[in-house]
Parts: C-alpha cells; sequence; structure tokens
C-alpha cells in the first residue's frame, strides 16, 4: 500500500504531470510546423529564384539587339584604318577610345584641350578610333556602339564640332555599368557642341554602326589590346595619360626629333 | 521532416564536427586564395597606376573600377589585407577542431564577432559594387560567397554548442532549428539570391 502511494501520483500530481506534457507536445507540434514551414518557403524560395535566372537570361538572349547588317557607309574624312582624321600637322598621334571607358574619360579630361588646340594650330594630325568594345557594360543599351556613332555622325559633317562634341561627351560620361545617355541626349550634346539640327537629329538613325563595328575589329586586329591606347607617329605613347602635359611634351619631342 | 535512410544520414553528417569544420577549411581557404590575388593586383596597381588604368579588351566584368575605388581601400589600406590577416586565423581554428581540439568559450566568442564585422564588410562591399560602382570583379564575389560560408558554418558550431551568450530560451530555440537544418534552408536562400542578383543583372550583359 504505501509502495503505490509512492510510485502512483495522486489525483493533482497526474493532473499537472499531464499539463506538462501537453504543453511539451504543444511546443514539438509549434516546432514542427515551423520547420515544416520554412522549408517548403526555402525550397519554393529558390525554385523561384531559379526561374527568374532563367527567364532573365533566356529572355534576354531573344531580346538582344542583332548586330547590324546594314551596309557599311564610311564617314568623310575616315582613314582606312578605321579613324576619323583631324587636322593636318607634322606629327600623328592616334587615340583609341571607347565612351564608356572611365579612364578613356581620365584622358580626354587631361588632354582633350591640348589635343584641340594643336589640331587648330596644326601641330598635330589626329587620329581617333571610337570602338565599341565595351557595349556590353552599358545595361543592353550599347551605349558605346551609339556614342560612336553619334561621333562619327557629327564628325561627318563639321570636324571642328566633332572635336568640341567629343570633349562633352567625355565630360558628361555616364558610369560604367550604367545605361549610358540616350540617342536624344547625345543628340542634345551634339547642339550644344554646335552640331546643326538636322546632324543631331540623324545621330539616332545609327548610319555609321557598321562602320563602328568594322573599325572597332579593325582596331583589335592591328594589336591594340586596351582602351585608352595613345600612338605618336604609330607607336604607343607608355608615360603618363592622365596628368596633362606629359603627352604634349612627348609630341613636341616627336616634333622637333622629325625637323 | 520525415527521411529515408540516407537523407538521415546526410543530416547526421551535416550536424558533424567533420562536415562543419571542413566546410570552414574549405571555405577559408577559397577567401584567403582570392584575397591573395585582390592583394596582389592592388600592390601591382600602387606600383604602377597605368598598368590597370585601362579598359582590356578581355575585361569581362570591369574595367579596373572596383580595385581604384575609394570602397576598395576604405581603411587607408586595400580590403583585400584584411582577409589575409583573418582567413588564417579560421584555418587555424579549422584545423585544430578537425585534430579533435576544442576552444575555451571566450575565444569562440572573440571569433564570432570579428567574423561576423568582416561578413558585414564583405556584404557592405557587395552592395557597394552592385548598386554603387555598377561593376564586379570575380574575385570580389568569390570572397561574399566563401565569407558567407565560413560565417554559417562558425554561427553553426557556436549555436550548437551554446556558445554565444544568448538567453536560455532563444539558445534553446536556436539550438533545436538548427538542428532541423533551418541554418542550410536560409543559407541557400541566401546564397541563391545573391547568385540572382548577379546574374539576373549582368549575364545578359555578356550575352
Amino acid at each position: 500500500m504505501s509502495t503505490t502511494k509512492q510510485t502512483k501520483p495522486n489525483a493533482n500530481q497526474r493532473t499537472a504531470l499531464r499539463e506538462q506534457r501537453e504543453r511539451q507536445a504543444a511546443a514539438q507540434r509549434r516546432l514542427s510546423r515551423i520547420v515544416r514551414t520554412t522549408w517548403i518557403a526555402g525550397i519554393t524560395a529558390i525554385a523561384v529564384l531559379i526561374g527568374v535566372m532563367v527567364w532573365a537570361v533566356a529572355g534576354n538572349r531573344s531580346a538582344t539587339p542583332a548586330p547590324s547588317s546594314g551596309a557599311v557607309v564610311a564617314p568623310a574624312n575616315a582613314t582606312d584604318t578605321g579613324a576619323l582624321r583631324f587636322g593636318t600637322g607634322p606629327v600623328t598621334v592616334s587615340v583609341y577610345a571607347d565612351f564608356m571607358c572611365p579612364f578613356c574619360g581620365r584622358f580626354e579630361r587631361a588632354n582633350g584641350d591640348y589635343l584641340q588646340q594643336a589640331v587648330a594650330a596644326g601641330s598635330i594630325t589626329l587620329d581617333v578610333y571610337p570602338l565599341s568594345f565595351l557595349d556590353q557594360q552599358s545595361g543592353g543599351s550599347r551605349y558605346s556602339t551609339r556614342a560612336a556613332n553619334a561621333l562619327v555622325t557629327v564628325a561627318n559633317a563639321d570636324p571642328v564640332t566633332a572635336l568640341k562634341f567629343n570633349k562633352l561627351l567625355y565630360s558628361n560620361q555616364p558610369a560604367e555599368g550604367g545605361s549610358g545617355l540616350t540617342n536624344a541626349q547625345l543628340a542634345d550634346f551634339a547642339t550644344q557642341a554646335g552640331a546643326s539640327a538636322d546632324v543631331a537629329a540623324s545621330i539616332s538613325r545609327e548610319i555609321y554602326t557598321p562602320w563602328v563595328e568594322q573599325a572597332t575589329q579593325q582596331a583589335f586586329a592591328s594589336g591594340v589590346k586596351q582602351t585608352p591606347t595613345v600612338q605618336i607617329n604609330g607607336t604607343e605613347f607608355t608615360g603618363d595619360l592622365y596628368t596633362a602635359g606629359a603627352l604634349q611634351a612627348a609630341v613636341e619631342k616627336a616634333a622637333s626629333g622629325a625637323k | 521532416m520525415p527521411s529515408s535512410g540516407t537523407l538521415a544520414a546526410v543530416r547526421r553528417l551535416r550536424q558533424s564536427n567533420g562536415w562543419i569544420f571542413t566546410t570552414m577549411l574549405i571555405s577559408a581557404l577559397i577567401s584567403l586564395t582570392a584575397s591573395f590575388v585582390l592583394s596582389v593586383d592592388a600592390v601591382v596597381l600602387a606600383a604602377d597606376p597605368q598598368a590597370a588604368l585601362s579598359c582590356n579588351i578581355n575585361a569581362v566584368l570591369s574595367c579596373g573600377t572596383v580595385a581604384t575605388s575609394w570602397q576598395a581601400s576604405l581603411f587607408g589600406f586595400p580590403n583585400a589585407f584584411l582577409g589575409l590577416v583573418a582567413e588564417p586565423v579560421v584555418i587555424t581554428i579549422a584545423v585544430a577542431s578537425l585534430g579533435g581540439v576544442r576552444f575555451p568559450r571566450w575565444f569562440m566568442l572573440a571569433a564570432q564577432v570579428v567574423y561576423t564585422l568582416g561578413v558585414v564588410f564583405a556584404y557592405w562591399l557587395f552592395f557597394q559594387a552592385y548598386f554603387v560602382i555598377g561593376a564586379l570583379c570575380p574575385w570580389c564575389l568569390l570572397v561574399t560567397l566563401s565569407t558567407t560560408l565560413v560565417f554559417a558554418s562558425l554561427t553553426h558550431v557556436n549555436v550548437r554548442d551554446g556558445i554565444l551568450l544568448l538567453p536560455e530560451r532563444v539558445s534553446r530555440t536556436a539550438r533545436a532549428l538548427i538542428a532541423h537544418d533551418l541554418d542550410a534552408v536560409l543559407v541557400g536562400v541566401w546564397l541563391t539570391v545573391v547568385t540572382a542578383m548577379v546574374v539576373v543583372k549582368y549575364v545578359p550583359l555578356m550575352l
């Protein structure tokens, strides 16, 4: 009798024990509900994200603008190496640049004024190679190609305006990886540089896109590997591209050597 | 979750020290390698600023804009140096733990605090590169991913062993959730989100 008293709990203790067991069971159920919900939500989220990735990649593949198949129209004052030629000075300075390339912007901001003056003064012949290889870094908007086409369009009509336009585009350069300027914005800058309304309006027709593509291929085939690349009389300038004065000194040295 | 034999075995394995510290070790080695490459780049860049200040035709993701941004050396020296300092400590912890060493609580707690700061910094950099600089570098991404895995494994083991100074109730719940592999779900979703962000924004640009 006494043993049963010890092992068998009385009514109160039984209730307490049952309540405790029920609390534990409820907690256990809650936990397994949380676990199940999280697993399902997690796997669903991963599946949805994978779907989004596939959709983004596959959808964009079909939306990628086809490379232009139009006929190559060479602008006035183009060289057969794929450059726009400015001026007739004794020293030839070649500049390979892409409008999306941040360091081309730095080069242009350091040396643009000097190059413009030297062309005007007749001391250099400036060959500008507007490349389009950074197209992939403007969110699918092909900024490099469109900006190069804009420059060529303006240069075809008026070289002096084109150099001003070139400078404007680099001083208002959009960030690498962004979507760049629109054709309308490019036309606005062209007008601001002094291009006629007709010329500015024809930028959006992208007449020179095939020429730009061809010129870019030509430049890389000739051994250019990066932008900006600057050559003086065909020899690569390896000095400081980003401080005003260094290029000028090298050009002047080449000029005195030629005399 | 109901589990068949293999699933149960996999889940048991995932809770074992061998698995946790091996994950930590491999992730830390990847992170150290990436930090080393980035550090070498930074030194080359410092010695010859002209070297990387251009857009190479082979540049897939960026023109060196990430490496030359102010964010890339927030503390006045290249961020990658921090990886060179921190990852060998993690590697030591992982190797010693695999060998059976158990560190004192204060030691693991300090490791958790420092590495939490590290992972916050890694994601700050990721978001800066993604939203502000607008360019990604592959090695930086590798650091982001491996840092996440090291953090996850370190937190896993510290929660499991009750190292963290959590209130008893929170600690018990956290242990229960980890025992049901919810940390794996969370890390899986998190890494997929990061991957999706990169894929959606950058892969179409490379096609």
